[in-house]
């Protein structure tokens, strides 16, 4: 038999057999090259809830362009698709599925709202096309039901939490005094007032309103006329920035001062400055974070994103966006990382539930992601505001409580957040 | 981009009408051979089946084999009196229907390719699946019988009229060599019957009680409380679209509405709410729900637009619940709705916050839903839910080649019902391809299973609303792409017919690029990673 001919026929015989006993190749995951990863966000970078939000994007960037210079992640590069959804529901929803369908990017990451992350999850089907939503910036507690929305990841911690951190400070600070509240009308406000039930605060006032109608004509004047018809002695504000400055410029302009609890979502002092309220007007207030204040350098996390963001992100004003930004892309870095260079959506889901509460972060609270919870960041520390707006630890030093979106007490955190890695790039 | 509206249809079907009226008036009463005549080289024949029910086939001498069996969409089963918006003036026709609408360039198209097209117009209109099935096998023996050369045949239709081709292909497999389903009312009877029920039960509770809805009486009496309906329903739907930005609410509400209205909510967020438990579009043909006047960026669309979104798109809900519950409950004997135990809290839980502005707030909702909760529900037949499953049901298994049209915001055939073909073909395709795995472990041989289902769907865009110079929404102008009921241009409805027929020739679809490239060429989009919610109804 002639050998020459014998090779190329056995060649041509295996290949076929190959053809016919080969499995179904996998399809190539969306928006993942050999040198890229696409991402997208989409987030209100105009409009109402714009102010301070739209910086979030940037910081994102800013942080993942320096990860790029650096080698990028398993040789990937990162690439941000930022989408702008107003604040509308609807609109968020338009903007995914654009980020899905024509980007095409690998996962969400850092969608902000928790009415815009519960119609995208619905809408846009996450779950069941298995698209992560990373990190999203929401603490609406209902997003750590895995069985709901298996593909979210939490990051702030939730409004419960944050209302029974603020329910204990009340407790300890105005035992037997009139407290009264301003909430937004949406599972976000309603999470809150699960959590001030669980820390049994009775309000003497409670004043809901509807997203998006603080920025109707007089409708946060009738706030004001209300509350000084109650006369809280403290007044909590738990809304979204542009509700809490409605409020803090109409009591200015009422000539109206009680003593004030900002909700951290909207208690940001740079973001309620671009919504024209003057940083004194904070002075006194009482506010609560989960991460160092942006004016911490000492912190080496804030110490590394002041750097990256002097620059990447030329000329942007460092404050609790760009942490917040920064946190969410520092986060995805090191779950891309740890998915490994096989990168899948499934593969970056079960990264983040193996070793998530694990990775390095700026958080001063631990996090709580499992198999069985995509739960972020557990706690606040209490801080008050000072006549720049800088939100100062109470006592110099970050007191941190932590607890959960249950009936599990406050209690001070020991947790020991793990050593930034060397130059702030995932190992 | 012209599309086939329905007005368009009936001015067509004149036409076609016109266009055989010589040969019909010769038509036999029972069934038998077709009248056919030749000109200009088309050969119509028309005639009518064992049940009377006229039929139309059109041939070239140029046929290739292969046959499309058109089923028409709804016609009511009952005159409709002149004034009811949509159909007012109709009278009841079973004029035969060979292509989409009797449309002149479907069907030149169609024949232009070798195509032979046939379609009848039922012997019954209304709730007529069971019929017009029947009706479709006689008619495929009929063509076979004066073309043996007839090799594949293609069940097509539009809503009702998927429907009646679903079925067809499901319970004589053997006759249909592939489907088309255009605005497919494919899914499960309780859903269709929920979709419509809920809307019309939460707008008689909250804007006007005597509005009949359901249990109808039997014969003329029933018909006159239809009408009747009918003109209520719209009369305070022109009420509430008066009310729309003042919030006032129609003088003929309920005593529960009233207090709602007392209690300061706008009429508004209740018919939002409405809409959102029956799982209505909050888009229409001009509303997209994202966008506002300037001046009004975010509040348009966060308060005022999901109401116009359902406004506009309540016109057809409500005109379809009442003819099509009166035609089910007068062929099953009773009441076909039940919602004794639906939780219509939980129907919103998951939009709620998406539409807060727009539904007031927490508390409005909480009262809201208190007027839905202290409010008598509608009790079911038993019998009549069993016996209208008969009447509509299909279990959607794609035995053959299967092209589906899904318009996003189509207010009539909801886009959950594509996406219940598609789920229920993804868990088929699952099972095969199991198989398929099961038998490469134990002969090393895989043979990956046949795609059958190309999902196209008719896409919204982001924006589409044009506002007037006064700032409110243009509802006169052009509608949006993705919106209304079957509204698919010519060339859409030829696209799909090749698509499908090819299919049924060659036994299967090509690969993705070329089904892609000829549904972009006529604006639709082939994306299997597409999906919208389901029914609200199905959770």
């Amino acid at each position: 038999m002639n050998r020459r001919k014998l090779i190329p026929a056995s060649a041509v015989i295996a290949a076929a057999s190959m053809l016919l006993s080969a499995a179904p190749a996998q399809a190539a995951e969306p928006g993942v090259t050999a040198t890229s990863i696409k991402l997208g966000i989409t987030i209100p970078m105009t409009g109402i809830a714009s102010p301070g939000y739209n910086k979030i994007p940037g910081a994102m960037k800013a942080y993942f362009d320096y990860v790029n210079a650096n080698g990028g992640v398993n040789g990937r590069k990162i690439n941000l698709v930022v989408k702008d959804d107003q604040y509308i529901p609807t609109l968020a929803v338009a903007k995914a599925n654009e980020l899905i369908l024509k980007d095409k990017v690998f996962a969400l990451v850092g969608t902000l709202g928790t009415a815009s992350n519960k119609a995208i999850a619905r809408s846009a089907q996450l779950s069941n096309r298995g698209i992560p939503a990373l990190f999203v910036n929401t603490g609406f507690s209902g997003f750590a039901d895995k069985k709901a929305y298996p593909t979210t990841f939490s990051l702030l911690p939730s409004y419960q939490m944050e209302a029974k951190v603020i329910g204990k400070y009340l407790d300890e600070n105005f035992k037997g005094q009139k407290v009264g509240l301003i909430y937004q009308d949406d599972d976000f406000g309603l999470d809150a007032l699960n959590g001030f039930k669980q820390a049994k605060i009775d309000f003497a006032v409670k004043i809901p309103y509807a997203s998006g109608s603080q920025a109707v004509a007089g409708v946060a004047g009738t706030w004001i006329t209300k509350l000084q018809a109650a006369k809280p002695d403290v007044v909590v504000l738990f809304g979204v920035s542009s509700a809490t400055a409605a409020a803090l410029g109409n009591a200015f302009a009422y000539k109206y001062s009680p003593k004030w609890i900002l909700g951290s979502v909207g208690g940001d002092a740079v973001t309620l400055a671009a919504n024209k309220v003057p940083p004194a007007l904070l002075a006194g207030a009482k506010g609560f974070s989960f991460a160092p204040a942006p004016s911490d350098s000492s912190d080496e996390y804030i110490k590394m994103f002041m750097d990256v963001n002097s620059t990447y992100n030329k000329g942007v004003a460092f404050d609790n966006n760009i942490v917040a930004g920064m946190t969410s892309a520092f986060l995805t870095v090191q779950a891309l990382k740890a998915a490994g260079p096989k990168l899948t959506r499934k593969g970056l889901i079960a990264a983040i539930e193996k070793s998530g509460a694990s990775f390095a972060n700026p958080s001063l609270t631990p996090f709580a992601y499992s198999a069985t919870s995509h739960v972020g960041a557990t706690g606040y520390w209490i801080g008050t505001y000072d006549a720049t707006g800088a939100l100062k630890p109470d006592g110099g030093k970050y007191t941190v409580y932590t607890t959960d979106s249950g009936t599990g007490a406050v209690v001070t955190s020991t947790y020991k957040r793990p050593a930034m890695p060397a130059k702030g790039l995932p190992n | 981009m012209k599309t086939i509206s329905i007005k368009k249809r009936l001015v067509a079907l004149a036409a076609a009408t016109a266009l055989v009226a010589g040969v019909t008036t010769s038509v036999p009463a029972q069934a038998a051979d077709p009248a056919c005549s030749t000109a200009s080289f088309i050969t119509t024949c028309v005639g009518a089946t064992s049940d009377t029910a006229p039929y139309m086939f059109l041939t070239t001498p140029a046929f290739n084999g292969t046959v499309l069996v058109w089923s028409h969409g709804l016609r009511p089963n009952v005159d409709i009196p002149a004034g009811i918006p949509g159909y007012g003036g109709y009278k009841i026709t079973n004029t035969p229907e060979p292509a989409p609408g009797g449309d002149a360039k479907v069907i030149a198209a169609l024949l232009g390719a070798g195509y032979g097209i046939a379609g009848s117009g039922f012997s019954r209109q209304g709730v007529n699946v069971q019929q017009a099935v029947a009706t479709n096998v006689e008619l495929i023996g009929v063509f076979k019988k004066k073309y043996p050369t007839t090799t594949k045949v293609v069940a097509w239709g539009a809503s009702l009229g998927t429907l009646i081709s679903q079925t067809l292909a499901e319970k004589h497999p053997t006759l249909v060599d592939a489907v088309a389903l255009m605005c497919p009312a494919t899914a499960p009877t309780e859903a269709l019957t929920s979709y419509f029920g809920d809307f019309m039960w939460g707008f008689k509770t909250f804007f006007d009680p005597s509005i009949k809805g359901f249990g109808y009486s039997a014969g003329a009496a029933g018909y006159a409380e239809a009408m009747g309906d009918l003109v209520k329903f719209f009369t305070a739907l022109s009420k509430l679209q008066a009310g729309l930005v003042s919030g006032a609410w129609p003088d003929t509400s309920s005593a529960g509405g009233k207090a709602l209205q007392a209690a300061g909510i706008p009429s508004r967020s209740a018919l939002t709410l409405i809409g959102l438990m029956a799982g209505v579009p909050m888009r229409s043909e001009h509303i997209d729900g994202t966008s506002g006047p300037v001046g009004s960026e975010q509040l348009f669309p966060l308060a005022i637009a999901p109401a116009v979104a359902v406004l506009e798109n309540a016109g057809t809900v409500g005109l379809a619940e009442v003819l099509l519950m009166s035609d089910a409950e007068a062929q099953a004997g009773g009441i076909v709705f039940d919602n004794t135990k639906t939780d219509y809290a939980a129907r919103i839980d998951a939009d709620k916050d998406v539409y807060t502005m727009a539904l007031s707030g927490n508390d409005a909702i909480a009262g809201m839903l208190g007027v839905l909760a202290a409010t008598p529900k509608v009790t079911g037949s038993a019998d009549a839910i069993a016996k209208a499953k008969t009447l509509l049901s299909i279990t959607g298994t794609v035995k053959h080649p299967t092209v589906m049209v899904t318009t996003e915001a189509d207010q009539f055939t909801v886009a959950g019902a594509g996406q219940w073909m598609i789920d229920g073909y993804a868990t088929q395709y699952a099972a095969a391809k199991a198989a398929a795995l099961k038998a490469y472990r134990t002969n090393k041989t895989y043979v990956a299973p046949t795609n059958n289902l190309v999902a196209l769907w008719d896409k919204t865009a982001a924006t589409y609303t044009k506002f007037t110079a006064a700032g409110s929404p243009d509802l006169t102008a052009t509608a949006g792409k993705g919106t209304g009921h079957c509204k698919y241009t010519p060339a859409q409805y030829v696209a799909v017919a090749k698509m499908a027929a090819n299919a049924a020739n060659t036994g299967k679809f090509p690969s993705g690029g070329p089904i892609a490239t000829a549904a972009r060429k006529v604006g639709l989009s082939y994306d299997n990673k597409f999906q919208v919610p389901s029914f609200k109804s199905l959770g």
